[in-house]
C-alpha cells in the first residue's frame, strides 16, 4: 500500500549526537578495510591520515582529527531511519532499499562536537509499483552552524 | 597537500574495495545501522537476496573516500550524490573509477562509476563537488 501523502512534511528529531574520538577512528577503520573496536581490532589499510592518525592531524591545517565526510551516515541518519520505521507510515522494512543519497558538507566534524539533526519528509511519490520516501536532514554543531545537509531516499516495493 | 592548480579536467582516479564476510557487521558497529538485513543471512534471503547485503552507506563511504583521496583533504569535499542501483553482497569486489569533469575557479566536479566484479553498475549518477581553494 502506498504511503499516505498526508505525511509529507512530517518532522523527526532533533536527535543529539556527541562525536567521540574512538567512534570516528572506528568508522575509519571499518570503511578503510580494518577492524573496529578494542579486541581483535586492526587499523585501516587505506584512509586519509587526518581522519585517523592523531599526530598527522595535529600537524595538518585542521590542527586535529576531522571525521571523514561520510561519517555523516553515523550521526545524520536518525530522522530517515525513524521515518522508515514510523508505524504511522506503515513501511515494510523488508521491502525497502536505500535508493539515493545526497550530502552537502559545509563544515568539518571533529571529535568533541555536539551535533543536533532534524529532518522532515520532503517527498512522497508513487512510480509504478515503487514508492519513494525522501527525508531531508540538517545537522548543526554546538556553535549553531550548519555542518551537513542530507537528502535520503528510500524505495519501497509495493 | 595537492595544490589547487594541479586539478585538471580529465584527471582520473581509482579505488577498489572487497566485501569480506564481516564487513556488514563491522559497518553496523561503526555506523549504528543494525538492520538485520545486513547481519542475518536468513533475513537477507527472506528479502530476496542471496544472504546479507552490505549497507548502502558503506558503499557510499567508499565513494566518498575515493573522492577525498583525489581531492587531498577531507574538508574539500562539499557535495556528494549517488543512486544505489544494485545490492552489494559478501564477496563482491567494488571498483570506483573517477574522473574530473570540470574545474571552475576553486570548484571541481567529479564523476564516478562503481562496478562489481561482473562489471555491473552498483551506483548510478555518482557526482561530487569539491572546493580546492587554499585557506
Amino acid at each position: 500500500m502506498p504511503i499516505d501523502r498526508k505525511h509529507l512534511g512530517k518532522r523527526y528529531g532533533p536527535f543529539r549526537f556527541a562525536v567521540g574520538l574512538e567512534q570516528v577512528k572506528d568508522f575509519v577503520a571499518t570503511t578503510g578495510g580494518g577492524v573496529p573496536g578494542r579486541v581483535f581490532s586492526s587499523p585501516p589499510d587505506r584512509f586519509h591520515p587526518w581522519t585517523f592518525d592523531e599526530e598527522a592531524a595535529r600537524a595538518s591545517p585542521h590542527r586535529g582529527l576531522v571525521a571523514p565526510p561520510s561519517f555523516a551516515a553515523a550521526f545524520a541518519i536518525q530522522p530517515f531511519a525513524t521515518a522508515c520505521s514510523d508505524p504511522e507510515l506503515g513501511v515494510n522494512v523488508l521491502r525497502l532499499v536505500h535508493g539515493e543519497q545526497e550530502f552537502e558538507f559545509l563544515e568539518p566534524v571533529r571529535p568533541g562536537d555536539l551535533l543536533e539533526t532534524t529532518g522532515a519528509i520532503s517527498r512522497l511519490q508513487e512510480r509504478g509499483n515503487l514508492d519513494f520516501l525522501e527525508v531531508t536532514t540538517e545537522t548543526r554543531n554546538q556553535h549553531g552552524r550548519l555542518v551537513v545537509r542530507g537528502v535520503w531516499t528510500a524505495i519501497v516495493r509495493n | 597537500m595537492k595544490k589547487p592548480e594541479s586539478f585538471a579536467v580529465g584527471d582520473t582516479f581509482e579505488y577498489v574495495r572487497e566485501v569480506d564476510p564481516y564487513r556488514p557487521v563491522y559497518y553496523a558497529a561503526a555506523s549504528g545501522d543494525f538492520n538485520p538485513i545486513h547481519i542475518d543471512a536468513k533475513v537477507g534471503r527472506a528479502a530476496g537476496y542471496q544472504g546479507v547485503i552490505l549497507q548502502g552507506m558503506c558503499t557510499y563511504s567508499w565513494l566518498s573516500d575515493a573522492c577525498v583521496a583525489y581531492l587531498g583533504d577531507p574538508a574539500r569535499l562539499r557535495r556528494l550524490r549517488a543512486r544505489f542501483t544494485r545490492p552489494v553482497q559478501v564477496g563482491d569486489v567494488i571498483r570506483f573509477q573517477g574522473r574530473c569533469a570540470a574545474v571552475e575557479g576553486s570548484r571541481v566536479r567529479l564523476e564516478v562509476s562503481a562496478t562489481n566484479q561482473q562489471g555491473e553498475e552498483i551506483l548510478k549518477g555518482a557526482v561530487a563537488e569539491g572546493d580546492v581553494g587554499e585557506g
